[in-house]
Formats: C-alpha cells, sequence, structure tokens
C-alpha cells in the first residue's frame, strides 16, 4: 500500500504540473540563495583563518585623536622586557594610491630572512626572493598582470618621498595565493619606509610573539599600561573580528533578498491556507474507494515531501556550482567588496554535512508540515459532503 | 478477455512501481547531493591543504591575515587592524575614497577625479607597457 501511495502521491504531482514547478521552482530559488550566501561565507572565514596562527600574538598600534597613526619604534623597547614577550617587532608597512590603478597597493616592508620565499616553496610563480638593499620588489600576480610587468622590470610609484627609488621586479606570488597577494608589493624595510613617506624612528606598528600566547590577555593589558594611547590587538580579536565581519555581511545579503523570501512564505501561505476543490474531491474519491484518513494524510505528505526534496536537492546543487565551480559571479562582490585587484583564485569549501543537512531540514521541515493540517482537514470531512462541494 | 484484463493490471502494477522508484529516488536525493557536495568538498579542502605551508610562509611577512578581497585602504583590507568602529571614512559625509564595501559600486569617477587631481607624483616602468598590455589583455 505504501508504494502505492508513493506513487499515487508522485502522479497526483504530475497532474497539477503547473503548481508543482511553481512551488518547486520558489523553493529552489530560495535554498539556493540562502546555501550560496552560507557557502561563500564560510569559505571566506576558513581561508582567513588559514593564515591566522602564524600571525604575531599581539599587535600595538598607536592612537592620537581616537585614530590610528604610527608608533615610535623606541617604544619597541618599553615592551621588552615584559616576562613571557619574546619578540617585538617594528613594521612598516601602509597603502599607496595608485589613481592608475583606481585603487591602492598594499606596501609590506619585510626584513624576514627566515621564511625565504621561493617558487620551490610554492610562494613565487617566477623569480627569487628580496635581496635587502638592492631595490627589489615582488608583487601580487594580479598587480604585476596590471603593469604587464615581468621579473627585471623596474616600476616608479607614487610616494610623499622625491627621493623614494625605482624598485626591480624580482618575482611575482603564486597566483593560487592571490586572497592574501592580490594587491600587495613586498620590499624591503627601508623601500617601504621610503614609498610610505615613514620617517626612520616610527613604525606603522609593533608586532608581539609571546612564549606562552595564554597569557596574551596579561601581556595586553601590561602593554596597554606602558604605552597609553596604544590599541592593542590580540590574535582572538582578529578571529572574532573576521567572524564578525563576514557574518555582519552575510546578513545584509540576506536581508536584501528578503522580498524573495517573502515571496516564498506567500507560496508556502497558499499551501498552508487549504487544499483547492478540485483536492478536496480527489481525496473524497480516495476515500470512498477504500482509502483510510491516514493513508490521504501520507499521500499529501508525500507530495509535499517529493517537491521539498527534490527543490532542495536542485537548489543546494545549483548553490554549490554556482559559488565553488563558477565562482560566485554577482554574489561574490556583494559579499566581500571590490576592487581594481580582486583576487581571481577560487574558494575552498568550508560547508561541513551538518551545515548542508540542516539547510535540508530547515526547508523541508516547516514546507511538510504546512501541508499536513490541510489535508487533514479535508480528510476528516465527509466525502458526499466533499464531492457536493 | 481474463487475458487482456490481467495485462492491463500488469501493466498497471508495473507503472506504479517505476513511478514508486521514481518518487522514493526523489526524497533521498538531498542525501545523494548532501553527500556528493561534502565528497567535493573533502577533495577540495585536500587540495587546498597542500598550499597551507605556502600560505602559512607568505603569512608571516604580511601584516594581518585579512583578506586581500578589495582595494580599500580602510578597515575593509585589514579590517583586523584598522578602525572597525568607525562610522565615517574620515569625517562626517566625506566621501569615502575608496569605498569597496558597498554592494553597488558607485561611479568610478566619484573618487578617481579627485585623487588624479591631488596626485602629483608619477607612477612610471622603465619599459614601453603598452603593447605588453595590449598582449596580456590587462585593463
Amino acid at each position: 500500500m505504501k508504494r502505492s501511495i508513493l506513487a499515487f502521491a508522485l502522479g497526483a504531482l504530475a497532474r497539477r504540473k503547473a503548481r508543482s514547478f511553481a512551488l518547486g521552482g520558489g523553493l529552489v530559488f530560495a535554498v539556493a540563495l540562502v546555501s550560496a550566501v552560507v557557502f561563500l561565507t564560510e569559505a571566506l572565514r576558513r581561508e582567513a583563518d588559514r593564515a591566522e596562527d602564524v600571525q604575531p600574538d599581539i599587535v600595538v598600534q598607536k592612537l592620537v585623536g581616537g585614530r590610528p597613526t604610527t608608533i615610535a619604534k623606541g617604544d619597541r623597547e618599553r615592551l621588552t622586557d615584559i616576562p613571557s614577550v619574546r619578540s617585538v617587532t617594528a613594521r612598516a608597512w601602509g597603502y599607496v594610491f595608485l589613481p592608475s590603478l583606481q585603487g591602492n597597493v598594499t606596501v609590506v616592508g619585510t626584513t624576514d630572512s627566515v621564511h625565504a620565499l621561493s617558487t620551490a616553496s610554492a610562494t613565487l610563480d617566477e623569480g627569487r626572493d628580496l635581496i635587502a638593499g638592492r631595490h627589489e620588489m615582488i608583487v601580487g600576480s594580479a598587480l604585476a598582470e596590471f603593469f604587464g610587468m615581468r621579473p627585471g622590470d623596474r616600476l616608479n610609484l607614487p610616494s610623499l618621498d622625491v627621493d623614494a627609488p625605482a624598485l626591480t621586479l624580482v618575482g611575482t606570488f603564486r597566483s593560487a595565493l592571490d586572497l592574501w597577494t592580490a594587491d600587495v608589493l613586498m620590499c624591503d624595510e627601508a623601500d617601504a619606509r621610503a614609498l610610505l613617506g615613514l620617517p626612520e624612528g616610527e613604525a606603522t606598528d609593533l608586532a608581539v610573539t609571546l612564549a606562552n600566547p595564554q597569557e596574551a590577555k596579561v601581556v595586553a593589558a601590561e602593554i596597554a599600561a606602558r604605552i597609553p594611547g596604544s590599541r592593542v590587538v590580540e590574535r582572538d580579536l582578529l578571529a572574532r573580528v573576521h567572524r564578525l565581519a563576514y557574518g555582519r555581511r552575510a546578513g545584509l545579503v540576506l536581508g536584501a533578498t528578503l522580498p524573495a523570501l517573502l515571496a516564498l512564505l506567500v507560496l508556502a501561505w497558499d499551501r498552508a491556507s487549504g487544499v483547492g476543490p478540485e483536492e478536496k474531491k480527489e481525496i473524497a474519491v480516495l476515500k470512498a474507494v477504500g482509502w483510510s484518513t491516514s493513508d490521504v494524510l501520507w499521500a499529501k505528505l508525500l507530495e509535499s515531501l517529493l517537491v521539498g526534496a527534490a527543490a532542495t536537492a536542485l537548489g543546494l546543487a545549483l548553490a554549490y556550482a554556482w559559488v565553488f565551480w563558477l565562482g560566485a559571479p554577482g554574489l561574490r562582490a556583494a559579499l566581500v567588496g571590490w576592487s581594481s585587484l580582486y583576487p581571481r583564485s577560487a574558494l575552498t569549501p568550508a560547508v561541513d554535512l551538518a551545515q548542508l543537512l540542516g539547510i535540508s531540514l530547515a526547508v523541508l521541515g516547516p514546507f511538510a508540515l504546512l501541508s499536513v493540517v490541510p489535508a487533514w482537514r479535508a480528510a476528516t470531512t465527509d466525502p458526499v459532503d466533499s464531492m457536493r462541494g | 478477455m481474463t487475458n487482456g484484463a490481467s495485462q492491463r493490471e500488469l501493466r498497471v502494477v508495473a507503472r506504479e512501481t517505476k513511478r514508486a522508484r521514481v518518487a522514493a529516488l526523489l526524497l533521498v536525493s538531498p542525501l545523494v547531493v548532501v553527500a556528493g557536495l561534502g565528497i567535493d568538498a573533502a577533495r577540495r579542502q585536500r587540495a587546498a591543504a597542500a598550499s597551507d605551508p605556502a600560505v602559512r610562509t607568505i603569512a608571516t611577512r604580511l601584516a594581518s591575515p585579512d583578506l586581500a578581497l578589495s582595494g580599500g585602504s580602510r578597515w575593509l583590507r585589514s579590517l583586523s587592524l584598522e578602525e572597525p568602529w568607525a562610522a565615517f571614512s574620515d569625517g562626517p559625509a566625506f566621501p569615502d575614497p575608496d569605498p569597496a564595501g558597498a554592494a553597488v559600486a558607485p561611479p568610478v569617477e566619484v573618487w578617481t577625479v579627485p585623487a588624479r587631481r591631488s596626485s602629483k607624483t608619477s607612477l612610471s616602468v622603465d619599459r614601453d607597457l603598452v603593447p605588453e598590455k595590449r598582449e596580456k589583455g590587462a585593463p
């Protein structure tokens, strides 16, 4: 009997093709939209998390009038004797606006010679690491492509310092690292200072590494006491900011799609508000030929489940393809901003089974429940009354 | 006549069986899709994990782990280190010079014209870029 009910449910949907497609189409759209936003947000969070654990435990910035400004390099000495502080590095980095690019380039001065960049370490597409003092630079592949540059080419960048040297390109970052390096121009510290107009005694911020990261909160409080007017950013805070930022943007996008979701609710309301006269007659006939109320309810429940399940499956598949195969055209810009140097590398899915099942159940559950009540009302009505209309 | 009736019955049963199979397939389709997507996601995660050492090497040299998703000089580019609480760009009603966070991009001229006007320095590459850019299809 159950097999007959299942077959009957599919047959009933086929008889009401237009209604089934309208309802299923609305569901597919809603599931695809919500899923795509979730997929993209989680993928971005995951990418941001990948680089997080190698960052300094604490970053110290200086605020003047509530706005970030440069910090004196001498402040480093005030922190080195704090127990648990392993190292304090004065960093030189910032932004240079390029009118021809209509965007900013992130200039990073580096003194790191421990973590060498090379094609062998899969960090560079071509070229080699910087050699300090030679006025060299490594840029993101998107930036190199924009300028049409290859290793060996020299570039003059706009700078406050008229004596800022032209930099020779010695390498480009691997395009797979575009998410971090698309707009990065890496050079040695002296060149970064010249480009950014950063005086010798100043630094953009101080990066503090701790022997025991668990003590970050205590050390942060001590730093704030030792450098009045400083903003002390712990690594935990970075993770929280990422989650909040991408979550907020996802919320905004979902908010903007509310009209579409409301349209779906209207469809669902149509489903909940009662079965049509034709369906009532159909139910009456079924009861007249011996179907029990339970059988009728099962048939109606299965009808809803069939539409809901197929729409959920299709919606999830479309959302996944949209985000991870096609790169989320139309949605990516709304969620992550836009730029003339946009990273093109593909995002890695970060959704887990629980999320996928959660989305499926969130759609299927209410949708199935909405269909049972009116079907139960119709099924408990006297068949003769139903057929008379 | 009896044979004809039983053949019709058989056809009805066969049709019902076929419909029931299709319906059962539709019912389990979300599970099939979820499993398929899970497998594809796991494969992509494994492939991405291969580049983890490179990401970590690069990240040690960068100022923050923030993603280069927009060209904004403000908190949208290095949102963890800059001023996430800022209500305005530089002051109330000031135009944001690089409003990378907008869902819909404003006209480019809104901020490029003033930026060009104020830029007193030059940008040059020691090479004729034009043919190169044409060749590479750069904007």
